[in-house]
């Protein structure tokens, strides 16, 4: 369904990415895990276009989007959700809902994607005319989720969703990720809590400082020695 | 008395929103200073009044100027700042400045330096109730206003690409990721600021019965206190400092008689406010 060819990014002339080779197929759910400033934002960062790469290719469903606005992206199927959840402050939790499903027109549509936000996030129903900004962190979180999802997304990026939040809801972002990944919805997830991402993973890789290092199943690499000492703490 | 201050001051303050409201727009969006907005008001007054000798109808006139300054805001985004916004951010200020004088000198050349009356007959007749009375550009400026804001709180709060501009305002990569596509929005505030900027050329050549080249020079800065003082990039903030800009200037002249040049009173507005709260009455960090 995607597919990473040799991509190459830059910042100014640090190299964040040294060309990176990866596939994620339709319904999968796979991970990128590495430590801080390994790039892994910057991958997300550089399928939704809103990062430019050097060098490299990035085919979607079989088409060329290199060179694709990130918006035309959006409209194929593509959706982010961003690092450091970037809800929209002073626009309602509707409204924020709303704008996730910019590309559809369809009202009925658009209602009945806000209708299971809603009842997959029963929290954002009873703060849905409060302003974005007004949200705690974990709700914020859930609204950005949310957001993502209201397009019925063919895919979904994720950034971080778990950095920062309490135990409690940490494990109610991955029981809803584990409920996507069941609907069949592609997810490509980017995280640094190691451990969680393997366990809701089919397939991961391992990052660092912009070259993928190891490429395995989760449970082939959440047994590995070297992953273990280096990203699970044990 | 009181009433007729207030509506003085509420007829005054609405053409101040109307020419602020695209600084702050424009701002929200891009960040950069739209000095040359003052230019695209007066280019309304010209092609408002050039339209009024042609076909002698003021609604249509008012039409065309606001169709005249949106096209020209248009193309001063289109290839004026969009080639530019990759640079530091004083190289659009500095664009925008030389335009706004390009375009007064242009408008001297072609027009030619002495003023221009614009003595349109509206067909409103004036208002008076008792000895309240409102002179019909009044009636013409307070209607004018009030429907053209009215128009843009329901586009900007109802209408799928008004929240499109919100969120951009807010956040131009997240809104381009979920599918807007962020020029043309770019592109639709500069419209929409423009078209306001045209119809407050148009009101205030019609109430000051004159168009003249620099007529946008003392507007150009007054706006920007304004922008400041409402906080910049707030949309409610600027219809707010406009609004208290004009009764402040009507109450000071009209009513204390201070002998107080009036242009200044928006510039103490600004100090004083941005003394207490820095980022403007509703802005933020």
């Amino acid at each position: 369904m995607l597919e990473a060819r040799a991509l190459e990014v830059s910042y100014g002339e640090s190299l964040a990415l040294r060309g990176v080779n990866f596939t994620v197929r339709e319904g999968e759910l796979v991970t990128v895990i590495g430590a801080n400033g390994a790039g892994k934002s910057t991958i997300l960062r550089t399928i939704m276009g809103l990062v430019k790469c050097r060098k490299g290719e990035i085919y979607f469903q079989g088409e060329n989007i290199t060179f694709t606005a990130p918006h035309h992206r959006a409209r194929m199927g593509i959706s982010l959700v961003p690092e450091g959840r970037r809800v929209f402050g002073d626009l309602t939790v509707v409204e924020n809902l709303r704008m996730g499903a910019y590309v559809k027109k369809n009202r009925k549509e658009i209602d009945s994607a806000m209708e299971e936000a809603f009842h997959l996030f029963p929290v954002l129903r009873e703060r849905r005319r409060q302003v974005g900004k007004t949200l705690s962190g974990g709700e914020q979180q859930m609204l950005a989720i949310a957001r993502s999802l209201m397009s019925k997304p063919r895919m979904i990026l994720m950034d971080e969703v778990s950095l920062g939040l309490m135990p409690l809801y940490v494990e109610e972002t991955f029981n809803v990720i584990g409920k996507l990944h069941e609907q069949g919805v592609t997810i490509f997830l980017v995280e640094q809590n190691a451990r969680k991402a393997l366990q809701a993973a089919d397939r991961g890789y391992v990052l660092e400082t912009g070259e993928i290092v190891m490429s395995d199943t989760s449970g082939n690499l959440a047994a590995d020695p070297m992953i273990k000492k280096a990203y699970l703490g044990a | 008395m009181i009433w007729q201050q207030l509506a003085n001051g509420i007829s005054v303050g609405s053409v101040y929103a109307l020419i602020s409201l695209g600084l702050t727009m424009v701002y929200g969006i891009l960040r950069i200073l739209h000095v040359a907005h003052a230019g695209i008001y007066t280019l309304g007054a010209y092609v408002g009044l050039l339209s009024f000798r042609l076909v002698d109808n003021f609604w249509l006139s008012l039409f065309a100027g606001m169709v005249g300054a949106a096209v020209a805001g248009y193309l001063v985004e289109r290839f004026l700042y969009t080639p530019i916004l990759h640079l530091s951010r004083i190289a659009p200020l500095i664009a925008s400045i030389g335009l706004f004088t390009a375009m007064e000198e242009a408008f001297r050349i072609v027009a030619g330096p002495h003023t221009l009356v614009y003595n349109a007959r509206v067909g409103l007749g004036d208002l008076a109730i008792g000895s309240f009375r409102l002179t019909e550009t009044q009636v013409l400026i307070l209607l004018v206003s009030f429907l053209i804001l009215l128009f843009l709180w329901l586009f900007l709060t109802r209408s799928r690409m008004g929240l499109a501009m919100r969120a951009c305002a807010l956040d131009l990569e997240t809104a381009s990721s979920f599918g807007v596509n962020v020029s043309a929005i770019i592109a639709m505030n500069f419209i929409i600021g423009s078209l306001m900027a045209g119809a407050a050329g148009v009101l205030i050549g019609v109430y000051d019965n004159q168009v003249w080249p620099t007529m946008g020079s003392i507007p150009a800065y007054k706006a920007l206190a304004i922008v400041v003082l409402g906080g910049l990039g707030s949309i409610p903030g600027t219809v707010l400092a406009s609004i208290i800009v004009g009764l402040s200037e009507t109450f000071f002249i009209g009513v204390l008689s201070i002998p107080f040049p009036r242009d200044a009173v928006a510039f103490i507005a600004m100090i004083l406010v941005l003394m207490f709260r820095p980022y403007g009455l509703l802005g933020k960090a």
